[in-house]
Order: structure tokens, then C-alpha cells, then sequence
């Protein structure tokens, strides 16, 4: 009964860490739109590191069907969490960034919009970063269950 | 959450106190003695420092001597961080409760690693908008000025290195994540709402550390609003791994350890420079 409300509860705090990466990315997006600066197809032609990030769109709405489903745990959460957060910082922060914070927080005609956003990107990468954390100690948890299931299972089989 | 629960014996309730409660928390005034005690140990330290510098004709006014200080700042924070020590071991004494039970349940070493490792990853996005922000109020290249000013001699750089990060582990986060945040989670009933507390007083107390004159005369109050702002996502981003983590806070504190330890080895060994 305990195991099944906290299961619960953390089913609630993954969906709702889901939507708020999932809002804080759109508006990320919008940042890039509004900017013009470093944009790609559809806006454009050119396909480059914004067109690869719209991937994560569906990879979501995928996502959430499956988990809804049980088709998939935390365990895929925690991939698509760490692997948007390597994949936003190494674009933004990393050594070889392709943008790097000048071009956000110089780009906007009042300095507060450009620092807002770039706050926002900062909180983006935290969240899916934290995220990814929460998701992996839920997906550990869940395997030590499954092991402590199965020899109990077996316990009871009599064949 | 905090696993921790109070100790056997005659006279103690047969019912496990429910997680969270008063009795595996405490109340908040706790919470105020300890973020009060850290506010005026910095102040107390410091002025205290600054005022033997003025009797012993080191500095001729408050300004100088001041600064002069500043220069120590990452010695005598384990002073703080002792002070802090003594608070929470006092409270701990007064509620039955152990230090143990305030680091949050058992971490195995991989779950430590691993959680560390995070914590750090985790961290990336802060030191970059702290360095953006170091670079827009100071200038390209600039060294944050709480490092800029630390002038000690080597056996103190040693110390800087070895011993002050670790006392700061074993007392800065426990007292705003161990001690605090489940005090006002308790009295406030919203997890979130006591957390944006915690982060917004951890950030304030780095305001008073080191106090620096600015070139007019007076405290340098933009200095100590830079660094509440450039600790802040620091601070949101170990109170969300806490949460995170199962409310485990030994792989913040190995983290925060690396880095802390690592800026001062990097400074000691000049490295920033």
C-alpha cells in the first residue's frame, strides 16, 4: 500500500518534471525564433542543430503514450532527460558551442531580455539535468525491485 | 522523508514518529538560530578581524582594513563553518537526534559516485551563467572579485586547500538542507515554497562574504549583489539534486566539495590568476 502511494507520487513528479522540460524547451525554441540568429529548417533551408532539436518533440509525445502504457519506465526518461541536456549544453556551453551565450544575451535590444532568456536556457539545461538525476535513482530503484520480486516469485513456485 | 528516527529507550513512544514530523525535524526556530548564528558569525568574524588589523596598525581605517581581511576569507570561513558545526551539533543534543540522520537515508558508494557525478553535471549550467555574469559586470576575462582579492601565504593557501572545504561540507549544506529545509517544509506545508526560501537565504548569507569597500568609500553593495546573483543557480540547482537524490545530501557534498576544493587548489597554485 506504502510502495503504491509513493509510486504513485513519483509518477506524478516524472510527468510533471516531463511537462515543465517540455514547456521550458518550446520557450527556448521561441527564443530562437524570436532571435532569427540561429534558426533552421522549417524557418530556413539550411538544416543544422535547431532542426535536429525539434526531434524532441515527438520523441515526448512518443514517450508519454508508452509510459502511460507501461511500454516504458524511467529508464528511457532518464536517456531522453541526459541526452537533451549533454545535447543543449554542448550547442550553448561547451568548448566547440556552436552558440554560445554571447550570441543569446548580446542579441536582444534591451540587456534584461537577453540575460531573461539566458536564464531560462540555464534553468532549461538544470531541469533537464536534475531531471535526468531524479529519473535515474527511479529507474535504479525500480530494477532493485524487480530483483527482490523475482527470487520471492520463485520462492513460491513449486515446480 | 529524512530517515531518521529517534532513538530507543524508556519513556519513547511505541509509534514511529510519521516522517517529517516535529519530532524528526524540529521546529523553526531552529532553522532561524541556525541561518542567524551563520549570518553573525560572517559579520562577527570579519569585523572582528578588521577591527584587530586598525589595534595592531596593520590598517589605518575601517576600509582598508577591510579589505585586508577579505584577503583570509577562505580561511576564516571554516571558522563560520565550526560555529555552524556547533549550532547544529547543540541542536541535535537537544532534540535526540543524530548527525547521521540529517545526511538523509543510506547512500551505497555507487549510488555516492553516481550522485556526485550528477550533481556536477548538474552544476555546468550555473558556473557558465556565473562566468557570463563575472565577464558583464567586470569585464572579459575578469576574475570574480571574491578570488581576485585572496592574498595568503602558503601554509594558509594549504589550508585553503585541505581543510576549510571540508569543514564547509560537513556544515554549510547540512545547515540549509539538512536543518533547515525540512523545519520550514514542516511549518509551512509546501515543499516548494520552503525550498525557494532556503535557495533565496543561502544566496542572501553570501552577500556578507567578503565584505568589500568600494572605490568611493563605503561597502561595495554591487559587489555583494553580484554575488547573490551569480550563487544562485548554484544553489537552486544542489536544493533540486537534493529533492532528486531522495533527499541524499552526501552527493552534494562530495560535489560541491570538487569544486570548492578545486578553486582553491586552482588559486593556491595560481592558476587563476
Amino acid at each position: 500500500m506504502a510502495s503504491s502511494v509513493e509510486g504513485s507520487t513519483q509518477n506524478r513528479v516524472l510527468y510533471r518534471l516531463t511537462w515543465l522540460a517540455l514547456v521550458l524547451s518550446l520557450g527556448h525554441h521561441l527564443d530562437h525564433l524570436i532571435r532569427g540568429n540561429a534558426v533552421g529548417w522549417p524557418v530556413t533551408d539550411e538544416v543544422n542543430a535547431f532542426t535536429y532539436s525539434l526531434v524532441v518533440y515527438p520523441i515526448i509525445a512518443t514517450g508519454l503514450v508508452l509510459y502511460h502504457t507501461g511500454r516504458v519506465g524511467p529508464g528511457f526518461w532518464a536517456l531522453v532527460s541526459g541526452g537533451g541536456a549533454v545535447f543543449v549544453a554542448a550547442v550553448h556551453f561547451g568548448p566547440a558551442a556552436v552558440e554560445p551565450p554571447e550570441l543569446i544575451v548580446d542579441h536582444y535590444d534591451r540587456p534584461i531580455l537577453g540575460w531573461l532568456v539566458f536564464g531560462w536556457l540555464v534553468a532549461f539545461v538544470t531541469v533537464l539535468a536534475v531531471t535526468c538525476l531524479y529519473e535515474t535513482r527511479l529507474w535504479a530503484q525500480q530494477r532493485r525491485a524487480g530483483r527482490a520480486a523475482r527470487p520471492a516469485a520463485g520462492a513460491g513456485n513449486t515446480r | 522523508m529524512t530517515a531518521t528516527s529517534p532513538p530507543p529507550g524508556a519513556g519513547q513512544p511505541a509509534v514511529r514518529p510519521r516522517p517529517g514530523s516535529a519530532v524528526t525535524t524540529g521546529g523553526v526556530g531552529g532553522a532561524v538560530v541556525v541561518v542567524g548564528a551563520r549570518v553573525g558569525l560572517w559579520l562577527g568574524v570579519q569585523l572582528g578581524l578588521a577591527g584587530l588589523l586598525i589595534l595592531t596598525g596593520v590598517a589605518d581605517t575601517a576600509g582598508q582594513a577591510l579589505d585586508e581581511a577579505a584577503g583570509w576569507w577562505m580561511v576564516y570561513g571554516a571558522l563560520v563553518d565550526l560555529g555552524t558545526l556547533g549550532v547544529i551539533i547543540w541542536l541535535l543534543g537537544r532534540d535526540g537526534r543524530s548527525y547521521r540522520g540529517l545526511l538523509g537515508p543510506p547512500t551505497t558508494a555507487w549510488q555516492l559516485a553516481l550522485g556526485a557525478a550528477g550533481v556536477l553535471a548538474a552544476t555546468v549550467p550555473a558556473v557558465v551563467f556565473s562566468g557570463e555574469l563575472t565577464s558583464a559586470i567586470y569585464g572579459q576575462d575578469a576574475i570574480a572579485p571574491m578570488f581576485a582579492v585572496v592574498d595568503l601565504p602558503p601554509w594558509a593557501s594549504v589550508l585553503s586547500v585541505l581543510v576549510v572545504p571540508l569543514v564547509a561540507e560537513l556544515a554549510e549544506p547540512v545547515a540549509y538542507l539538512g536543518v533547515v529545509l525540512p523545519r520550514l517544509e514542516r511549518r509551512l506545508g509546501r515543499s516548494w515554497l520552503a525550498a525557494a526560501i532556503v535557495v533565496a537565504l543561502w544566496a542572501a548569507e553570501h552577500a556578507l562574504y567578503p565584505l568589500l569597500t568600494s572605490p568611493g568609500g563605503g561597502l561595495d553593495w554591487g559587489f555583494a549583489a553580484y554575488r547573490v546573483g551569480s550563487v544562485l543557480p548554484f544553489l537552486a540547482a544542489w536544493t533540486a539534486a537534493y529533492y532528486a537524490l531522495g533527499r541524499r545530501l552526501l552527493p552534494i557534498m562530495v560535489a560541491r566539495w570538487v569544486l570548492n576544493a578545486g578553486t582553491a587548489a586552482a588559486l593556491a597554485l595560481g592558476l587563476i590568476a
